[in-house]
C-alpha cells in the first residue's frame, strides 16, 4: 500500500432506508437465526409457549433482554443449526410483560429434515466417540475467559478500555451460549438414544437418568461444603448469629463474636472458590455471592436448623450401589444382541452423561456467563451517575442494550456525550423501574402455557428438561388450563415418577427462589420447577414436587442424590396444593396425594 | 491360598473371577464339573497388579503426560510403551511360582520340555468397559518353555498398551492411558487340534432358541474366531439332536503350528482338506448336545463355546472345550477375547459397533424417515 492511498472509501452513495424499494428490512438491528426475542403477538396464539419460571421466575429487566436473547434464542437457535438438529430450529422466546415464555421452532419440510439429519451424524459423532476430550476443550476455553474476566481492575480502567470490556463481556456472554447449547444437543441426543433403546429392549427409559447417577459436580461439592460451614459455625459458636436476624447485618454481627473472624475467613474463602454464581439464568440485576452471599448464608442458617447433618457420603455411596444394582437388574433382564447394545449405549452415556453434565455445567454458563457483564455494567453505571447522566448505577439494568450501545457508542469517552440523548433515557428508567415490579408482583399468577397446546412436542429438550410430555400436555388441556375452581376439586395428582420412595408431610409452596428461606425441616416441597440455587433445601425437605420437568431436569436428579422421593412434570401441583396441606408423595407411581 | 501368585487349573472354580478372570474361572468350573479342558494354570490379577517397577511406571505416566494428537502419534506412543514394558522383569514371586506350576505341567502331561502352551489374557472386571476392553488384550499360542511363558506373560499385560487399546481408552476410558491393569493370565496346554471352531446354543443370527449352531476349520480355532475364513456351518436341533442344515465353508485357510516361527500362524489350507467338512455327523450332534449341558450347568443363560477335537485320541476322548461366555456378543463391537494374531503385521478388521446412538437417535428419537 502506498503511503498516499486513500484510508476510507466512504459508504455515503449507497446509505438507504431501505433493502429494494418498499422494502425496509425487519431486523436488521437484531441478529438472529431462526426468530427473535418479541413481545406477543396475535400469531402467537397458534403456537404453544411454555412459561419459564425455571430459570427466570421473577421476570427480566430491560438489559436482560439482551442476555435472554443470546441465551434461549440466539445460543439455541445457533447451537441446533449447526449440530443440525432434525425436528427443530432451537427455542425461541416471548415476553408476557417482563416474564419469558419459551416455544419452539419446527423443521418444517422433509427435505430439511433429512439434510439436517445427515449433517446432525457427522457433527455429532465424533464428539461422543471423545467426549471428555471435547468437554475439556469447551471448558478450557470458558474458565481462560473467567480468568480475564475476573481479574480485570475495572475502577482502574480508563473510559474507553471499561467501553471495550463490557463489548467483550457482551460478546462473551453469546459466545458461551452457543456451546452450551452445541454440548446441550449432543448430549440430549446420547441420552435420548439410550432412553429409547432401553423402552425398545423392555427396561424403563425413566430409570435411564438412574444408571447415570452418582457423579459429583461442582454444586454438590458446595452444597458438601456449605454444610461443613455450618459445622465450623456451630464449632466456632457463631451458629446462633446464622440462625436468626437479617443477613444484611449478619456479617457485622458474625464478626462481633470471638470465633466470629475465624470463621469468616473460612467463609470467604468458600465464596472465592465457590461464589461465581447468580441466583438465576441471564439475569445482569441480580449479584453474584461474591458480591451479596445472602443465599449462602441463608443455606448455612437453614442446615443449623437440621442438627443431625447431611452424610454426603452416606448418600452418594446410596446412589452408587442403587444404580449399580439398576444396572445390574436390567442388564439381568436382557440378553443376546439386546444386552450388546445396551452396554454400548450405557458405555456411551457413562462417556459422554447428560444427566453428569445438566448440573455442571451450570457453574461455568449458566449462572456464571452474565457476571462479567454485570461487572462492567454496574461499573459504567457508577461513573454515569457520579457524571450525573443517570441518578442510580443500577439504572443501566432498566436501558436495551441496543440503546445503551447507541448512546456510548456516539462517544465513547463518556463523560461527554451526547447529553441530551442520556437525559431522555434516564427520564424513562423510573416508568421501568415500576413496570418491572408490577410484572414482578404478577409473576406467580401467569398460566403455565398460552396460545395452542400441543398433543405432542417434538423437541426433546422440551420433553426431558422442561417435561413437556403427552401427560403433562393433557393435564393442561383436561383442566382448562389454570383454572382455580377446577384445582380445588383434585385429590389426586399424576405426574413423572422421579426419584423412589413415598412420604407423607406438610406441603410447602414455593413460586419464586427469593422465597427459598421460607422451608422448614421436613416439609415437602412443592414448586414450579427448580434450578441449581433450589438444591440446598433438599438437604432439608422429606420430598419434592414440581409442576414441569422430565427425568433430567434439576429437581429429578438431585432428589436421586439426597435419596427423597419426588414427583414432577405434574402441570398442577401449585395450584392444586396450598401451604399447610397434609400431602402423601409416591415417587415410585408418581402420585400426589392430597390428605387435608 | 488366597495370596498365591499362582493357582492350577484344577483349583480354580466359578467363585474365583475376583482373582483369576471370568474367563479362567468359567473353565476350572468346567472341569469341576466333568467336562475334558486343558490343563493349565493361571496367575492371578493381584500378583501381577503392580509388578511394574516404579521406574518403568514413572517413565509411563511422563509418556502419556501430553495429550495425543493423532493416529500415528499413538501407534509411536503405543509401541514405546510396549517396548518399556516387554522389557522389565517379573518380580522372583512370579518366576518361582510360575516356573514351579509350568514344570509340574509339563510333567503331567507327559510333553515334558516340547509342551506348547497358550498363553491367554483374562481380565478381571467385567463391567460396561472393561468387558469391551478386554478384547483389548492378546492371547499368544504355541508358547513352549518357562522362560518363553513369562515372556508371554509380560507381552499379555503390555498388550493393553496396544494402539487400538489406547485408542479404545481414549474413546470409552475417559480415564488417563497409565491405570492399573486388573489382568490374570492363564496358560493351558495347547490342544493339538485337528478341527476347532464355536459352538453357540442359539442362532446368533434370529436369537432362535430352539436350535445350536456350530462354525469349525481344520486345525486351531483361531481361523474361525477371528474370522478370516468362512467356516463350516451347521444348525441343530436341540430338541431333537438332528442336523438340520450342513453348510461347507469356502477355508481357503487355517490356524496351523509353524515349526520355524514356533507359534501358530495362519496358512493355507491343504487342498485335500479344503472340500472337506471338518466334523463327522456325530461329532457335530455331540458338540451341540455338550453345548446344550453347558448351558444349562450356566443357569440357563446361552451360551457360546469354543472348542477343538484333538488329533489321535478316539472320539469322545478327544473333544475339548476351551472356553465358553455367555452369548451376548454376536453382534457386539468387541470379542469378549481376541483371536491370536496369525500374522504380526495383520490388524484385526474394524468391527461393527453394537450401537450407535446418533444413527439411533436420527430414527428413533427424532423419527427421522428412512430415504
Amino acid at each position: 500500500m502506498s503511503a498516499d492511498s486513500p484510508r476510507t472509501f466512504p459508504v455515503d452513495e449507497f446509505v438507504r432506508e431501505e433493502l429494494y424499494p418498499g422494502y425496509r428490512q425487519a431486523f436488521g438491528s437484531q441478529p438472529f437465526v431462526a426468530g427473535p426475542v418479541r413481545p406477543f403477538s396475535l400469531a402467537d396464539n397458534e403456537r404453544y409457549w411454555l412459561r419459564d419460571s425455571l430459570h427466570f421466575s421473577e421476570g427480566m429487566v430491560p438489559a436482560s433482554i439482551a442476555t435472554l436473547d443470546d441465551a434461549q434464542t440466539w445460543g439455541a437457535q445457533l447451537g441446533a443449526e449447526i449440530v443440525g438438529v432434525p425436528p427443530t430450529r432451537g427455542s425461541v422466546n416471548r415476553l408476557a410483560g417482563t416474564h419469558v415464555y419459551l416455544g419452539t421452532i419446527d423443521v418444517d419440510t422433509q427435505w430439511q429434515v433429512q439434510a439436517r439429519a445427515a449433517r446432525f451424524g457427522t457433527y455429532v459423532s465424533p464428539i461422543l466417540a471423545d467426549f471428555n476430550s471435547y468437554w475439556t476443550m469447551r471448558a478450557g476455553e470458558l474458565t481462560a475467559a473467567y480468568e480475564h474476566f475476573d481479574h480485570l481492575d475495572l475502577a482502574a480502567m480508563s473510559p474507553a478500555e471499561l467501553w471495550t470490556t463490557l463489548k467483550d463481556a457482551y460478546a462473551f456472554h453469546r459466545r458461551a451460549w452457543f456451546i452450551h447449547f452445541e454440548v446441550m444437543y449432543v448430549l440430549t441426543a446420547n441420552y435420548l438414544a439410550f432412553y429409547a433403546l432401553a423402552e425398545e429392549i423392555g427396561l424403563s427409559g425413566s430409570q435411564v437418568s438412574s444408571f447415570l447417577a452418582g457423579q459429583q459436580t461442582f454444586y454438590s461439592r458446595t452444597d458438601e461444603e456449605l454444610w461443613r460451614l455450618a459445622g465450623r459455625a456451630r464449632e466456632l459458636g457463631v451458629d446462633a448469629a446464622l440462625l436468626h436476624g437479617s443477613p444484611l447485618d449478619m456479617r457485622a454481627r458474625i464478626a462481633a463474636l470471638a470465633g466470629g473472624a475465624a470463621w469468616l475467613t473460612e467463609f470467604d474463602a468458600f465464596l472465592a472458590v465457590y461464589g461465581q454464581r447468580m441466583e438465576e439464568t441471564c439475569r445482569i440485576d441480580t449479584p453474584a455471592w461474591v458480591e451479596d452471599p445472602t443465599p449462602a448464608l441463608y443455606s448455612i442458617g437453614a442446615f443449623l436448623a437440621k442438627p443431625a447433618g447431611f452424610d454426603f457420603n452416606a448418600a452418594r455411596a446410596a446412589t452408587i450401589a442403587e444404580r449399580d444394582q439398576l444396572i445390574e437388574e436390567a442388564r439381568r433382564s436382557v440378553n443376546g444382541a439386546d444386552l450388546a447394545r445396551f452396554n454400548a449405549a450405557l458405555a456411551s452415556n457413562e462417556a459422554a452423561n447428560f444427566a453428569w453434565w445438566n448440573e455442571e455445567h451450570n457453574y461455568l454458563i449458566d449462572r456464571r456467563a452474565a457476571i462479567p457483564v454485570r461487572r462492567a455494567t454496574l461499573e459504567l453505571g457508577a461513573r454515569l451517575a457520579d457524571a450525573g447522566r443517570v441518578a442510580d448505577p443500577t439504572d443501566l439494568f432498566y436501558l436495551f442494550k441496543p440503546e445503551l450501545f447507541e448512546v456510548m457508542e456516539a462517544d465513547p469517552a463518556v463523560s461527554g456525550g451526547p447529553g441530551r440523548r442520556w437525559a431522555d433515557l434516564a427520564a424513562m428508567v423510573p416508568d421501568r423501574r415500576d413496570y418491572f415490579e408490577y410484572w414482578r408482583e404478577r409473576g406467580p399468577s401467569l398460566p403455565t402455557m398460552l396460545g395452542t397446546i400441543p398433543d405432542t412436542v417434538p423437541d426433546p429438550i422440551m420433553i426431558e428438561v422442561f417435561g413437556l410430555s403427552g401427560h403433562f400436555l393433557e393435564t393442561l388441556r383436561g383442566d382448562g388450563g389454570t383454572g382455580e375452581a377446577g384445582a380445588a376439586a383434585v385429590t389426586e395428582i399424576h405426574g413423572f415418577p422421579a426419584a423412589k420412595g413415598t412420604v407423607e408431610g406438610t406441603a410447602r409452596v414455593i413460586t419464586t427462589v427469593g422465597d427459598l428461606h421460607l422451608v422448614q425441616p421436613g416439609e415437602i416441597l412443592v414448586c414450579g420447577g427448580t434450578t441449581t440455587e433450589w438444591t440446598p433445601a433438599f438437604g432439608i425437605i422429606t420430598a419434592c414436587v414440581c409442576d414441569t420437568g422430565g427425568s433430567l431436569t434439576h429437581a429429578a436428579i438431585v432428589s436421586r442424590e439426597y435419596g427423597i422421593p419426588c414427583v414432577v412434570g405434574t402441570a398442577i401441583a401449585t395450584q392444586v396444593v396450598k401451604t399447610g396441606m397434609r400431602i402423601r408423595v409416591d415417587g415410585r407411581a408418581g402420585t400426589v396425594q392430597v390428605l387435608a | 491360598m488366597t495370596d498365591a501368585a499362582v493357582i492350577g487349573l484344577a483349583d480354580i472354580r466359578g467363585a474365583d473371577a475376583g482373582r483369576v478372570g471370568p474367563k479362567m474361572a468359567r473353565l476350572g468350573q468346567l472341569a469341576a464339573d466333568g467336562w475334558r479342558v486343558p490343563d493349565g494354570y493361571a496367575v492371578t490379577a493381584s500378583a501381577l497388579d503392580g509388578w511394574l517397577p516404579a521406574a518403568a511406571r514413572g517413565e509411563l505416566a511422563r509418556l502419556f503426560s501430553a495429550p495425543v494428537a493423532g493416529h500415528a502419534e499413538l501407534t509411536e506412543l503405543a509401541s514405546r510403551a510396549q517396548a518399556l514394558i516387554e522389557a522389565q522383569p517379573l518380580p522372583s514371586r512370579i518366576t518361582d511360582a510360575v516356573a514351579d506350576a509350568h514344570a509340574g505341567l509339563e510333567s503331567r502331561t507327559g510333553h515334558g520340555a516340547a509342551l506348547r502352551v497358550a498363553v491367554r489374557s483374562s481380565a478381571v472386571s467385567e463391567d460396561g468397559h472393561a468387558a469391551s476392553f478386554a478384547g483389548q488384550y492378546e492371547t499368544y499360542l504355541g508358547v513352549s518353555g518357562v522362560d518363553d511363558v513369562l515372556l508371554h506373560v509380560r507381552l499379555c499385560w503390555a498388550s493393553g498398551f496396544s494402539a487400538p487399546a489406547l485408542a479404545y481408552r481414549q474413546r470409552f476410558g475417559g480415564a488417563s492411558p497409565v491405570r492399573v491393569h486388573d489382568l490374570a493370565v492363564g496358560v493351558l496346554e495347547l490342544v493339538d487340534a485337528r478341527s476347532a471352531g464355536v459352538a453357540f446354543t442359539l442362532d446368533p443370527i434370529t436369537g432362535d432358541r430352539g436350535v445350536c449352531v456350530l462354525e469349525g476349520n481344520w486345525g486351531f480355532g483361531e481361523s474361525v474366531v477371528s474370522g478370516h475364513v468362512t467356516p463350516d456351518h451347521w444348525t441343530v436341533d436341540r430338541a431333537s439332536g438332528q442336523v438340520l442344515t450342513a453348510r461347507q465353508g469356502t477355508k481357503r485357510a487355517w490356524s496351523a503350528y509353524d515349526e520355524a516361527a514356533g507359534r501358530v500362524v495362519l496358512s493355507p489350507l491343504p487342498p485335500d482338506l479344503a472340500g472337506r467338512a471338518c466334523l463327522t455327523d456325530e461329532e457335530v450332534r455331540y458338540l451341540c448336545a455338550q453345548a446344550v449341558a453347558i448351558e444349562a450347568a450356566s443357569g440357563g443363560v446361552p451360551q457360546d463355546v469354543e472348542w477343538a477335537i484333538a488329533r489321535g485320541l478316539p472320539f469322545p476322548d478327544s473333544v475339548y472345550f476351551l472356553q465358553h461366555r455367555p452369548e451376548t456378543t454376536w453382534t457386539a463391537a468387541v470379542p469378549d477375547e481376541p483371536a491370536a494374531a496369525p500374522d504380526a503385521g495383520a490388524t484385526p478388521p474394524e468391527a461393527e459397533p453394537a450401537f450407535d446412538p446418533v444413527q439411533y437417535a436420527l430414527r428413533n428419537v427424532f423419527k427421522v424417515p428412512k430415504k
